[in-house]
């Protein structure tokens, strides 16, 4: 009885100890995002309240309204969905066929390169903002869509290209060779096999693709000027008006931001976390 | 791998390979656009990197003309240098420090597995699913002197003296903004060390409890030495995402007030499109690109040794 007891406290003592620890942990990772939320839903008269307020009342949809109403940034959003979409459809093709080319062919040079692949995608970026800003003036690509897709498209591709790779090594190689032997071709194979078969995979990649490209800054920022071709990242970190900045809608636009990328990772998280982390550990 | 033996399989019923000179060709097709790509948009780029360091670059024109070392003379030679390559070992370490801490902590208290801790451990994920300028947003009016959330929690606790203008006072700049930081990517090393923690067998430590280890014991000789993989390259990804961390210090402190939050990244960007000298900025690049490769070389060592202690290939 004694021994169950002491058991039974150390488990209580066990499970409080992990509670506290938990709880302490998620509230500093939601206070910005509550605090933020918060702003977003308040009067601009009651932003800079005191002692702070966590309910807003009265709360309002203002800040959503204007921001979602905002020409500039509403154009900002477009040019972020034609860059970020294009260099995701491309970035997927290349990196499906590359993958495949990877994943079921030994050559010459395969690992090398892979290698190479992955090194760039570790590189530091801004080591190569120099020239990319020269070659985009020689091809007269700068401040365009076109310009960014390509830039992206080095963000991107590597870490797609090593994900897609990984997936297809753990797809059972029979029914390809099974179709082989029927005489089917290889993009016939790749198009009615592999692509069917890795759909769920394909998916968490395109959605990470996208992501990435849709929260890339650095470049934008300097690849492009003015509102014309600029997305939202960019648009994002420049919203002040000539009154300073509104916190309320700069909240409620981040939280917008925020919102499918918030989606996208935490449906696919397990399968980004084992990518990410297999195409760093295994060669 | 003989020609021969290819040749005896195509004389045979056709089993598994078919004509091996279009099997020889095939993923060389199937990578080309990838490789062109990587060729065009990343090589080239480095080899440019390189070559426009040792040039002045003239504007608005391009045209590049050689001048030695001057431009590294210049960088090396300039007192801002120093003071910089400190601050962002500064940063390095500190994010790197503050991310594991985080990450490690939340790690083991959410492989505890407790009764409805999955909710939290949910809300620890959400910080780094944030996009950067978005977190950035968020960090920036928590820390706005006065009106901020942090200096009115303050002044309501009492503490009034503790309210500072965290983003423009030199001293506490740098570190608010690596606290932003670490906030944004801890998530990440939770998630790793947490697969890397579901993959050590229950039976080691009911076998060293049995034996009268403590948590500490257990932690230190079990944890850990079965986590080493997944630290060495957590690691590694995250030097490498701290040497190329821009968007969080641009957006809240743009490497101010005067330079006390200006790290190499914030550095190159300065001096490449605010000073317009791309042959200086390409000088600073190439010094960080060399960095890099040191830090890949020392990862590239201790997997090497972490893989052989561990007795597999």
């Amino acid at each position: 009885m004694a021994i169950l007891s002491t058991s039974h406290a150390r488990r209580v003592a066990h499970h409080s100890v992990v509670w506290i620890s938990g709880v302490t942990l998620a509230a500093f990772a939601v206070v910005p995002l509550l605090w933020g939320v918060s702003t977003s839903f308040k009067r601009e008269a009651d932003v800079y309240g005191f002692p702070p307020k966590w309910i807003p009342s009265p709360a309002t949809l203002t800040n959503y309204l204007s921001v979602v109403r905002d020409p500039a940034l509403v154009h900002e959003f477009v040019n972020t969905l034609i860059i970020a979409g294009t260099t995701t459809a491309i970035a997927l093709v290349i990196s499906i066929l590359g993958g495949y080319g990877f994943s079921r062919y030994r050559f010459r040079g395969r690992d090398t390169l892979l290698w190479t692949v992955l090194l760039t995608q570790l590189f530091p970026r801004v080591v190569v903002i120099v020239p990319y800003f020269v070659i985009l003036r020689n091809v007269q690509l700068i401040n365009t869509y076109q310009g960014l897709v390509m830039v992206y498209l080095m963000v991107v591709f590597p870490v797609a290209i090593w994900m897609i790779k990984g997936f297809f090594d753990n797809l059972p190689k029979e029914i390809e060779e099974a179709a082989e032997m029927d005489g089917c071709s290889l993009l016939r194979i790749l198009w009615s096999i592999i692509i069917p078969m890795s759909r769920p995979a394909l998916a968490a990649v395109t959605m990470y693709s996208f992501i990435l490209a849709y929260n890339e800054f650095l470049f934008a920022l300097v690849f492009t000027n003015g509102l014309g071709k600029r997305p939202l990242s960019v648009g994002l970190a420049f919203f002040i008006d000539d009154t300073g900045v509104n916190w309320g809608e700069l909240m409620a636009a981040s939280l917008l931001m925020s919102l499918p990328a918030i989606v996208v990772f935490s449906l696919a998280q397990k399968l980004l976390v084992r990518g990410l982390s297999e195409g760093a550990v295994k060669g | 791998m003989t020609s021969a033996v290819d040749n005896s399989v195509a004389l045979a019923p056709p089993k598994r390979r078919r004509v091996p000179v279009r099997r020889r060709i095939v993923p060389y097709v199937l990578i080309m656009p990838g490789m062109l790509l990587l060729a065009a948009m990343m090589v080239y780029p480095l080899i440019q990197t390189v070559v426009f360091s040792f040039a002045k670059v003239q504007l608005p024109t391009f045209r590049t003309s050689f001048i030695g070392l001057k431009n590294f003379t210049q960088i090396f030679g300039s007192d801002n240098l120093q003071p910089m390559l400190g601050r962002t070992l500064f940063w390095i370490v500190g994010t790197v420090v503050l991310r594991f801490i985080l990450g490690f902590w939340a790690a083991l208290t959410f492989n505890a597995t407790v009764k409805g801790t999955i909710v939290l451990r949910i809300l620890c994920i959400l910080p780094w699913t944030v996009p950067s300028i978005a977190s950035a947003n968020l960090w920036r009016w928590l820390l706005q002197s006065d009106t901020g959330l942090i200096d009115q929690t303050l002044k309501v606790l009492g503490l009034p003296h503790l309210a500072l203008n965290w983003l423009a006072d030199p001293r506490t700049a740098m570190p608010v903004v690596m606290v932003a930081y670490s906030w944004a990517g801890f998530p990440f090393i939770m998630l790793l060390l947490l697969a890397g923690m579901q993959g050590i067998p229950k039976e080691s430590y009911e076998a060293a409890k049995v034996d009268g280890a403590n948590w500490w014991q257990l932690f230190r000789h079990i944890t850990i030495p079965s986590l080493r993989g997944v630290i060495i390259v957590a690691i590694l990804l995250e030097i490498i995402s701290a040497l190329n961390s821009f968007d969080m210090l641009y957006v809240l402190t743009t490497g101010g007030p005067g330079n006390s939050s200006q790290i190499l990244s914030q550095f190159i960007y300065q001096t490449g499109f605010t000073s317009f000298n791309l042959g200086g900025a390409s000088a600073l690049s190439t010094l960080l690109l060399v960095v890099a490769f040191g830090i890949f070389l020392l990862y590239a060592v201790l997997n090497s040794r972490s893989t052989q202690r561990e007795g597999r290939s």
